[in-house]
């Protein structure tokens, strides 16, 4: 339709979102002076004018349907003049002026199944990507994964209080859609099988070059494999990151049996106290074991429970293992140390151990 | 009739105290036949321990390069109305601020023309709508057009920018994220919906240096907020946090990491060392009715975070240490120098070399000199601890003449 | 003599149409570089090529596609489609 092309009006941008700020957030917008929780998952943001918003937050499978986003409208219209919002961690907030509310907001959400909290010292909703629901290079499914790791750990959204906030995340292979790498706890698809080379089709779908170009370890090459040109991969070099087979769709690593799930601690975006972090290597690999991954549950479990008994107050998981030392960590949890914790890649030797310095 | 699938796996989620995106998927099942294979489909993956998706790489609306992903079932004869199930991105409204009417007009688009499902809102920002066919994405185009929505990216773009809630309801926003945001996404409409660079490019917004957003781990440019002058004491305040049983002592004042503070544990006053303190928010974050950033505020721009794909992960490191957004030459200045980084790099980055990768590449200081930009030692941990210098400036003008 | 937008597309379209015969895709800074490389003399500059793509783009002689990065090609079946 080259025609119609010329009059379509594009580049419009998102809606403007002043047109959504509620009247009492127009009011005193910058002139908040302080804000306190009075309760779990909820909190009162109090203006220079005096004004207060009190803001009702609420977990979210973070998929959901609009049969649910409807429902959330229907409970702003009623208690909110309609206005509400999301966080960067797929959480829902509802926001009004009157008190009163708070507590029916609450009752609504939780008798359709969506708990209030994730606020202060504690866990809230994870950070996820599609896994097997929509994604064609995951190596693990996210949703379930995260439903079955906050069904284990929701007390710590709603009630618990814990020595820091705890934020984890889930990425379902190693293109981390949730840049889950400064995570506290990162739950990370990883394939651990070197791509299956589909001979017929590389030449077809691929571009031969950019494929061997795209291996960080250079372990892709040019060849002619039954007369057809291919690429073959030297397999003692791959290290599992799958970009080759987002340049080139013949190359799939997924297996059932080889994919799974490793487990990654420590890591920060803050800069409260200590610089942000990356995570590091907790354990290096557990299967895919749907529907409720017992194993993960429970590794990320032993990690929170462990932390919980062992850092000071505002101490992040990473501050507390910088504190006391990773020996510390693994004998605590009670995780095998093993090669793959080792960093062999670039700069690997900057992880060593440099110092006399050790904990008993 | 639509086909009715039996999850035993699935039905298993559906079970516990956290919300079930099982229930969600069975909800839009109700209407929807994409969704109900969907389910089918999921149910079979549980089973297999294997995802059945390919990646499409063509489909899209007109004109634009960008804010669709093509999805294709590998298994399109057992789940033929998920044959296509392609993504969409809508670019969300700053802070995720919505109206309810805003919302159901999102719905009502969606409902018609594509699966039900949702996820407020993907990693990047965006509402992601999933799962729809190729005929339908000119109608939603349009539909989202006349309801004042547009689509984010994908691909070798500006990703949609995003940002914390910021001066909406933070009291330690510095800047106004909100506004920048839409600022910049406005202003960068061409590069995020026609992909002309080499990789992605990421501009994320937080206002204070807690980094709600994330900016520092997964921004090529992360703008993150901060202070010039002394922090804002209310001393009464401290007295009362000390009355409510803080441990001000070991919990603020030894967690400070400048060790810029002094507590007088029977005045019960906090003296603070401004000069060396390091703007890390611990303090504030501990006793927010008490102490408060200053009211000279800006921001700390930083370059080059990235996620490990493809040589691995980085955080992204000071190019300016501060910044003062709301001075319009200052402004204007920050976008001149965003267009020179860009031009730099799309000269000379390889394809699917995010900024950050290519600073690595090159050296952060030829990348200065090529941006026009001096380096300081704000910009590093620590000056080089390897003798291996490539000094360059070995000879004077006239000699090189002779 | 300078070149108008309608005829740095035309070539560019050209440079598409080659690359396709030999597997090759381009991406729009490929293109830009090599129209400016070939006729800065005459004029042809980074905004005349950003509009000469956008022209390819529009009339549907070219689209973008995106698999492992965002390229400029012909309009063609894609691999992955069930169609």
């Amino acid at each position: 339709m080259p025609g119609a092309m010329q009059e379509r009006l594009t580049d419009i941008g998102p809606p403007n979102f002043e047109e959504f700020l509620p009247p009492v957030i127009k009011k005193n917008y910058g002139q908040w002076k302080y804000h306190e929780i009075p309760q779990k998952g909820v909190m009162v943001h109090v203006a220079e004018s005096g004004d207060k918003i009190y803001s009702v937050r609420v977990g979210s499978p973070r998929l959901i349907s609009i049969d649910t986003i409807r429902f959330y409208a229907e409970v702003a219209d009623k208690y909110c003049d309609g206005y509400l919002r999301f966080t960067s961690r797929h959480n829902v907030e509802f926001l009004t002026t009157v008190e009163e509310n708070v507590e029916k907001i609450k009752k609504e959400m939780e008798a359709y199944g969506n708990p209030v909290g994730g606020t202060g010292p504690g866990i809230t909703s994870i950070v996820h990507t599609q896994g097997w629901v929509h994604c064609h290079s995951a190596a693990t499914d996210a949703s379930g994964i995260v439903k079955a790791v906050m069904d284990d750990l929701s007390e710590y959204f709603t009630s618990k209080d814990l020595p820091a906030k705890c934020r984890i995340a889930l990425a379902c292979c190693l293109n981390m859609c949730g840049a889950v790498h400064c995570s506290d706890i990162a739950i990370l698809g990883v394939h651990r099988k070197p791509p299956t080379i589909d001979h017929n089709n590389v030449n077809k779908l691929c571009e031969i070059p950019s494929v061997s170009a795209s291996c960080p370890t250079a372990a892709i090459r040019p060849s002619t494999v039954d007369g057809k040109p291919s690429v073959e991969v030297i397999q003692e070099n791959c290290m599992f990151c799958a970009n080759c087979y987002t340049v080139c769709p013949a190359m799939p690593l997924n297996d059932p049996e080889m994919d799974g799930v490793s487990i990654w601690v420590g890591g920060k975006v803050s800069n409260a106290r200590s610089a942000p972090k990356f995570s590091k290597l907790a354990i290096p690999y557990l299967p895919n074991t749907p529907p409720r991954w017992p194993e993960v549950t429970e590794a990320v479990r032993t990690i929170v429970e462990v932390w919980a008994d062992n850092a000071r107050p505002y101490e992040r998981i990473g501050e507390w293992i910088d504190r006391v030392g990773w020996p510390r960590f693994f004998k605590l949890t009670g995780f095998e140390f093993q090669k793959e914790h080792i960093d062999d890649f670039k700069h690997a030797g900057l992880s060593f151990n440099r110092t006399a310095q050790l904990t008993r | 009739m639509p086909k009715e699938y039996k999850t035993p796996m699935l039905d298993e989620l559906e079970k516990g105290p956290w919300p079930s995106f099982v229930k969600e998927i069975k909800l839009a099942a109700k209407n929807s036949p994409m969704s109900n294979d969907l389910l089918g489909l999921l149910e079979r993956s549980y089973n297999e321990r294997i995802g059945h998706w390919k990646h499409g790489g063509i489909v899209g609306v007109m004109g634009y390069g960008g804010g669709v992903i093509g999805r294709y079932v590998d298994v399109p004869e057992d789940f033929p109305n998920i044959s296509h199930f392609h993504t969409i991105r809508i670019n969300q409204p700053s802070g995720w601020f919505y109206t309810s009417d805003a919302l159901r007009t999102l719905c009502n688009i969606w409902e018609k023309r594509g699966s039900g499902l949702t996820n407020m809102h993907g990693s990047t920002g965006d509402i992601v709508f999933l799962g729809t066919k190729t005929d339908e994405l000119e109608p939603i185009f349009s539909e989202l057009t006349e309801a004042g929505f547009d689509l984010g990216g994908s691909g070798s773009d500006v990703r949609t920018p995003s940002c914390c809630v910021g001066p909406g309801r933070c009291e330690w926003a510095c800047y106004d994220t909100l506004k920048l945001c839409y600022d910049i996404t406005m202003r960068y409409q061409d590069e995020l919906h026609r992909p002309a660079f080499p990789y992605k490019w990421k501009f994320k917004m937080s206002g204070c240096p807690n980094d709600c957003v994330a900016s520092i781990a997964r921004a090529d440019i992360s703008i993150i907020g901060t202070w010039k002058d002394d922090i804002r004491v209310d001393a009464e305040e401290i007295k009362n946090y000390d009355k409510a049983g803080m441990d001000i002592f070991n919990d603020v004042v030894l967690n400070c990491p400048a060790k810029c503070m002094k507590y007088d544990a029977k005045a019960k006053a906090i003296e603070i060392n401004n000069d060396d303190c390091r703007h890390c928010m611990h303090c504030i974050n501990a006793m927010p009715k008490a102490l408060r950033p200053g009211t000279d505020t800006g921001a700390v721009v930083l370059i080059g975070s990235k996620a490990p794909i493809v040589e691995g992960a980085l955080l992204s490191s000071v190019l300016i240490p501060f910044i003062n957004l709301d001075d319009e030459d200052e402004r204007e200045d920050f976008f001149d120098l965003i267009e020179e980084i860009q031009d730099v790099w799309c000269e000379e980055g390889k394809a699917r070399e995010r900024v950050g990768e290519f600073i690595q590449r090159v050296g952060m200081g030829n990348f200065l000199e090529a941006i026009g930009v001096e380096p300081i030692p704000e910009m590093v941990a620590y000056p080089r601890d390897n003798p291996y210098v490539f000094y360059e400036d070995y000879y004077d003008d006239e000699e090189e003449d002779e | 003599m300078a070149l108008t937008v309608e005829q740095i597309a035309d070539e560019m379209y050209k440079q598409v149409e080659e690359a396709a015969q030999v597997k090759k895709k381009l991406k729009p800074g490929d293109l830009t570089k090599t129209m400016i490389k070939l006729h800065e003399d005459e004029g042809v500059d980074k905004k005349m090529c950003k509009a000469a793509i956008r022209e390819l783009v529009n009339n549907g002689r070219c689209v973008y596609t995106y698999f492992g990065g965002s390229f400029i090609e012909i309009p063609h079946k894609e691999g992955a489609s069930n169609d």
